[in-house]
């Protein structure tokens, strides 16, 4: 094999994930180059190596995968003021066109023409080294680690899930689903001041380690429950209806529970992925006056989520399950896939 | 000339000069200027050498309130083409920093805006600009109109900072360009009664010619004096004010005569420091949001006019050619009209 200058994680196609040579590209006007330090494994990482498609985004060509990401700056391009050689940086994955009705609004995450890490066709930077834009490439206090950078990503899906549900302090929040997201709308919501949270899932154990992590409550779902009886369950648990809710799962059950669970007049927003089409209460969101949003990724997040680490508003170091070279990818994606773990990060530094 | 250019060369002294044909850069597009209005702060730039801490320091092309049509087109431009009629919004933004992205532009550090020194502004025949500070304009909308979008969408953003709505009952103080612009844009956003205050009669007549409900020739300096005025003539206070004048009296009467709970906003730019009742405004909760300029307006500027909803073209009330641009320049000076409007074809 040819000198490893850039060895980098590679998805051929479907099942075809490989560990091969790259260019180590030049970094442009307005870019950096970083060497990559952590980065986490998601869920998006695994189901495309798995099933080559999430959605209408397809496999076609190879893609480098990756795109929870810390590192080190290692060039840097014309015109950046804010970098120099030897920062320690966390990536936002998205370079925008800056210029559309969306950027400009402060929506970037709407952006049309978003160039996303490791949503095909768009590579990833699970690699030694890539190349980024220096304006969502934002610098790490010396408090704040590698690899707690490389979890700024989906902490700041959680952040953006909870700010779009406007939880504030004194809320009360009901959140559907323990997994990694849930677990960061979780820490997010408290950090915003949140008095209660009160965590379900169907996993037993997720649900444990979510206490771990600091929900003040926790509720099993059952095979046979009934939506509406695990809402009454999660009013008696926190004392009231919950002011606000976060999906985390994607099952159409969390999102009725979601509508039956929350308090008149309160919100519902939904990060979870699940089917295209769901049904749900309509009636009782017009009667309760349900306020249900979306959230899509993230946006003007990491300054927020990297002062709150930095400060310790957010522990976010339990969700760090499992740990991996860039050599052992494929063992790494393994422990991804079979769900034992929270947050599979992998060590691409040299 | 091939592209006579109006600048102003120090205080006190506009020339018209040929400089060369811009070629468009990436991003950017060539325009053949159309119309270009005069904003108070050219005249002031004229006069005085500066605002604030905006100094004349060399000579500087004026204009920013203008329309174009597209000539040449940069590398990269997919939203406009050659012979595409444009209103141009005249700051361009670093689009990177942090307030460019949480969708405050206007707050932008690296702000280049025409005719703010050092940056040159749009008042000839060619001028280069960023196509996405572009907006192609629909054929029912002229050219003057495309260039009157500046100002008006000084009046958008300040009723959506001050949160005018179906029903608001909103004062408005001075009735120049500015205080005319967000009269219209308060009764465009549903607002039941706009009250409006000057010290010229004459002014008041045209703020009721487009549309004030009510008018307060204002004869006093004793903010509370005049606020009662305003409450006697609209019958209830108002819930919001918006500030166009920038005299420090007229600051205190809409502070006086908002109602609790209400919002002032500041549109006016006066002396750098005012005397302000600020315990009256603090213990009413009477909200005080200062104005720059506008964020993400012009569409809705645009739409505005395009639908009818508001008719600029009575407050156009004085044209010339580029090259009368002095003479343009003295009648704004003189405080005659409302818009005067320079056209460079």
């Amino acid at each position: 094999m040819a000198e490893q200058n850039n060895l980098s994680a590679v998805l051929y196609k479907k099942g075809d994930l490989r560990l091969v040579d790259s260019p180590i590209k030049e970094p442009g006007p307005g870019e950096v180059q970083i060497a990559v330090q952590q980065v986490g494994i998601c869920g998006s990482d695994v189901k495309y190596w798995k099933e080559g498609a999430i959605g209408h985004f397809v496999v076609t060509k190879p893609l480098l995968l990756g795109h929870e990401i810390s590192g080190v700056i290692s060039r840097v391009g014309e015109g950046v003021t804010h970098l120099k050689i030897g920062d320690r940086v966390a990536v936002d994955p998205h370079i925008t066109c800056r210029v559309c009705e969306f950027c400009k609004a402060g929506r970037y995450n709407m952006c049309p023409k978003v160039y996303f890490l490791a949503t095909p066709p768009d590579d990833g930077a699970l690699a030694r080294y890539f190349v980024h834009a220096a304006d969502f490439t934002f610098k790490l206090p010396d408090n704040v680690s590698f690899e707690e950078g490389a979890c700024v990503e989906p902490l700041s899906v959680g952040l953006h899930g909870c700010r779009r549900a406007g939880i504030t302090l004194g809320h009360k929040v009901l959140v559907t689903g323990a997994g990694p997201i849930g677990l960061c709308a979780m820490l997010s919501a408290k950090a915003l001041g949140a008095s209660a949270v009160c965590m379900t899932d169907i996993d037993a154990s997720r649900l444990e380690f979510a206490k771990k992590c600091g929900a003040t409550h926790t509720l099993l779902v059952g095979r046979d429950d009934s939506e509406e009886g695990v809402a009454t369950r999660v009013s008696d648990i926190l004392g009231a209806m919950p002011d606000r809710t976060v999906e985390c799962s994607g099952a159409q059950f969390a999102v009725n529970l979601a509508v039956h669970a929350t308090k008149p007049g309160g919100q519902v927003v939904i990060i979870g992925h699940g089917p295209t089409s769901v049904s749900f209460p309509v009636v009782q969101t017009v009667a309760k006056e349900i306020e249900i949003k979306g959230s899509f990724r993230y946006v003007n997040t990491w300054p927020t989520v990297i002062e709150m680490l930095s400060c310790g508003k957010i522990d976010v170091k339990p969700l760090v399950t499992h740990r991996y070279r860039l050599e052992q990818t494929l063992e790494a994606f393994e422990m991804a896939k079979s769900g034992q773990g929270v947050k599979v990060m992998i060590n691409c530094g040299q | 000339m091939a592209n006579p250019t109006v600048i102003l060369k120090k205080q006190g002294e506009i020339v018209i000069e040929d400089c060369p044909i811009p070629e468009p850069k990436p991003g950017e597009v060539l325009l053949q200027m159309q119309d270009v209005g005069i904003c108070g702060s050219d005249v002031h730039y004229w006069q005085h050498g500066r605002i604030g801490d905006f100094v004349v320091k060399a000579p500087m092309v004026l204009g920013h309130e203008a329309s174009g049509v597209v000539s040449k087109v940069g590398e990269g431009v997919s939203n406009l083409k050659v012979g595409d009629r444009v209103a141009i919004e005249p700051g361009v933004p670093c689009h990177t920093c942090k307030n460019c992205k949480i969708g405050r532009y206007n707050l932008c550090p690296d702000m280049k805006f025409c005719s703010t020194p050092p940056v040159h502004g749009n008042l000839a025949k060619f001028y280069t600009h960023a196509a996405d500070f572009c907006f192609k304009l629909p054929d029912n909308v002229s050219t003057e109109e495309g260039a009157f979008l500046e100002p008006l969408s000084v009046g958008v953003h300040a009723c959506r900072r001050a949160g005018v709505s179906l029903g608001s009952r909103v004062l408005v103080c001075g009735a120049g360009p500015i205080g005319l612009v967000n009269l219209m844009t308060a009764k465009a956003n549903g607002a039941s009664e706009v009250c409006i205050t000057d010290i010229d009669e004459k002014r008041l007549e045209m703020a009721k010619a487009v549309g004030a409900d009510y008018t307060v020739l204002v004869k006093s300096r004793d903010g509370q004096e005049v606020a009662r005025q305003i409450e006697e003539v609209m019958g209830q206070k108002p819930e919001i004010t918006i500030e166009c004048s920038g005299a420090p009296p007229s600051i205190q009467t809409a502070i006086y005569a908002t109602e609790s709970g209400g919002c002032v906003v500041l549109v006016g730019l006066g002396p750098a420091d005012v005397t302000l009742p600020i315990v009256n405004a603090s213990v009413r909760e009477v909200d005080i949001r200062g104005i720059f300029r506008y964020v993400n307006c012009y569409p809705t500027a645009l739409a505005m006019i395009a639908s009818g909803k508001v008719n600029v073209k009575p407050l156009i009330t004085h044209r010339f050619k580029l090259q009368d641009s002095v003479k343009a320049f003295e009648t704004v000076a003189k405080g005659e009209g409302i818009k005067v409007m320079i056209h460079c074809a």
